[in-house]
């Protein structure tokens, strides 16, 4: 069943990609086949793949652990990349190592502390080391 | 003896004081990361990529630094394997069936240090003769027209389906998925734009950095977070010394196996974990007489032998074919197309200095490898002790530190967060993401070369099975689709060495 699903998915992305293709027409191109061909025998080739799948389907089971945990590291995933130029480097890198770390069963203290020490060890690793600039925040570190 | 005195112009590159010193931390790091349960060689590379760049090294000391680590990394991975049974990558699955029972039966310091000298027998015997290799396979692929390329690329795809446990049909999807990735933004050839949604950000394409970082780092994350994946308690006893009399017993399996290995290693798609299962496989055969499997040296010797050569010998069609014989060396590829250097045959005439000097290095290198890892391995072995609420976050964490510090941009963050939770699904439904890679790396190439054989022929498809080249490698391709189908058994000779939990099989 959840390989039909796979199946299914890879068929509607390859016709998607197909349809994409198809109105990629351009006046001239410095080549006979131009842009639009070359996307449309990958798509065809996925939506192939996608229809052996669902013909000959494997044995799968969905297996979860903690679920939980998985949404907790990445909500603060996505939040962090708007966080990261507000906040700077440091507050965002220590939030975001923070929830992660709460989220690898660490307690409150231990994780701020390592979560902190981590974003400053990279900060002064990266920014000040290394200098690859990196977003310093309203304090100016 | 040309390749010889072209060794020596190599070595004059490795042997600066800054080649050397980077040559000296990329293999202690990859040692060092090996060792880290969950963190296999294709993280640390993809970690250290972004950084690479965004320091501009020159190309061939970033890349002395990156393949310092890829191989590093087959040292330092039987740490982990030999004294908790955790194999960090599938080309080591097979250490560990010989490797923790030595280390159980209170011989762990012996187990590491033959495991040691095997993987230094095999990295440089591996090196040697890539030496004496690299130049003529270059110099064959030279003769190769766009048309051969193309079925090239189509025969390393094709051999993708050979490894792990997933269905074919799911790598070809895969790897059809990866070449839609590499479509996305404008197109070289005519300008216009391809499968960007209307969106300013995608206009440049997806950046190889955020997909590599998603794809493997942030998705490891998020299964390691799940805690299906347990580690066992770690037991690090010394007990007695390796002899030189066991040494010596082992030096014949040690030779076949690099063999083995060196071979696995150069077929693009195949890589360490095949090479280290046929390896012990083979060495069963021929030496067993019921030790094997509870402690037997050359059961230990044979496997780590062979993923050290297989690492090395995977990284000759990188060089002289720009073909990645690996999921990590697809990472370097894509390093070398990071500083617009076009890896395969004019890279040794070209670009010598990149060529030999990265050749060099790896001599040096495993000399600095075997120095590590005999006196200092315990050293290492206490890196398996760093708790994972500290570990992972800080990956996680450099993660994106490096895909900003090459971007500048937060909105590639999300990009690279969207690839970790695809390559996530993936990994649960038993779609491989290797494939993904090494497709979107060689995308590209594939579709120029594609385009370029039918400018060739005025549009006319039927030069693309024309040269005697493209014949040979269109049927090689037929054979490996429809082996299994035929010949069942061989696929899953081959599976048995493939971690059914992941899908690096390709060599890590």
């Amino acid at each position: 069943m959840i390989d039909r699903i796979v199946g299914g998915i890879f068929i509607l992305i390859a016709a998607a990609a197909l349809g994409h293709a198809y109105t990629l027409v351009v006046p001239f191109a410095a080549d006979p086949v131009g842009p639009r061909v070359f996307p449309m025998i990958v798509a065809t080739a996925l939506g192939l793949s996608g229809i052996a799948i669902c013909v000959r389907p494997g044995q799968i089971t969905l297996e979860f652990g903690d679920w939980r945990r998985v949404i907790a590291i990445l909500a603060a995933a996505i939040i962090y990349p708007f966080l990261l130029v507000p906040l700077g480097f440091i507050t965002a890198t220590a939030l975001l190592c923070f929830v992660s770390a709460l989220a690898f069963r660490a307690r409150a203290l231990p994780a701020a502390i390592s979560a902190s020490v981590t974003a400053v060890f990279f900060f002064v690793m990266l920014d000040m080391l290394l200098d690859l600039p990196l977003p310093r925040g309203p304090l100016g570190i | 003896m040309e390749a010889l005195s072209l060794l020596l112009s190599g070595f004059e590159v490795a042997l600066t004081p800054l080649n050397l010193l980077v040559a000296f931390a990329g293999v202690a790091l990859g040692t060092a990361i090996g060792a880290l349960p969950g963190i296999g060689p294709l993280n640390a590379v993809a970690l250290l990529l972004p950084l690479c760049f965004a320091l501009k090294l020159p190309p061939e000391t970033a890349l002395i630094l990156l393949a310092g680590i890829y191989y590093g990394s087959g040292y330092g991975g039987r740490i982990a394997s030999i004294l908790l049974n955790i194999p960090g990558d599938p080309g080591l699955v097979m250490t560990t069936l010989d490797g923790y029972p030595l280390a159980r039966a209170g011989r762990g310091s012996a187990a590491l240090a033959i495991s040691g000298i095997g993987s230094f027998v095999g990295g440089t015997s591996a090196v040697i003769l890539m030496t004496f290799l690299a130049v003529p396979l270059a110099r064959l692929a030279l003769s190769f027209g766009p048309a051969d390329y193309v079925a090239l690329m189509v025969l390393a795809f094709a051999l993708l389906t050979m490894i792990g446990e997933n269905s074919p049909a799911k790598t070809l999807a895969a790897v059809a998925l990866g070449l839609l990735f590499a479509m996305v933004g404008i197109d070289g050839g005519s300008g216009v734009e391809r499968f960007t949604f209307d969106s300013i950000e995608l206009v440049g394409g997806i950046d190889f950095t955020s997909l590599t970082m998603g794809l493997f780092a942030v998705s490891e994350i998020l299964i390691l977070v799940e805690g299906l994946t347990v580690g066992a308690v770690a037991r690090y006893t010394k007990g007695a010394h390796l002899t030189i009399k066991e040494i010596v017993f082992c030096i014949p399996a040690m030779l076949r196996s690099t063999a083995i290995g060196f071979f696995f290693g150069i077929l693009p798609g195949t890589g360490a974990a095949v090479a280290s299962t046929v390896a012990y496989i083979a060495e069963k055969r021929v030496s067993d007489r019921g030790t094997f499997g509870k402690g037997d040296m050359r059961g230990l010797a044979a496997p780590e032998t062979a993923d050290n050569a297989a690492q090395t010998g995977s990284m000759v069609p990188m060089l002289a074919l720009g073909i990645p014989g690996s999921g990590t060396t697809a990472i370097m590829l894509g390093a070398f197309m990071m500083y617009s250097i076009t890896p395969g045959p004019l890279l040794f005439t070209q670009r010598p200095e990149v060529a030999w000097g990265l050749i060099a290095s790896m001599y040096v290198g495993n000399i600095m490898l075997l120095v590590l890892n005999l006196p200092l391995v315990g050293l290492f072995a206490r890196l398996l002790l760093v708790p994972a609420w500290i570990l992972y976050p800080g990956v996680l964490g450099l993660s994106f530190a490096g895909v900003y510090a090459v971007s500048n941009s937060a909105f590639e963050l999300l990009i690279t967060t969207a690839f970790g939770v695809i390559a996530y699904v993936f990994r649960k439904v038993g779609v491989p993401i290797i494939p993904v890679l090494s497709a979107f790396v060689l995308a590209r190439l594939l579709e120029d070369n594609f385009r370029r054989a039918l400018t060739l022929s005025s549009g006319d498809p039927a030069i693309l099975v024309q040269s005697p080249t493209s014949i040979v490698l269109w049927l090689l391709t037929v054979v490996v689709l429809l082996g299994p189908i035929f010949a069942p058994r061989l696929k899953s000779v081959i599976a048995e060495g493939s971690d059914p939990r992941d899908d690096r099989s390709s060599g890590g």
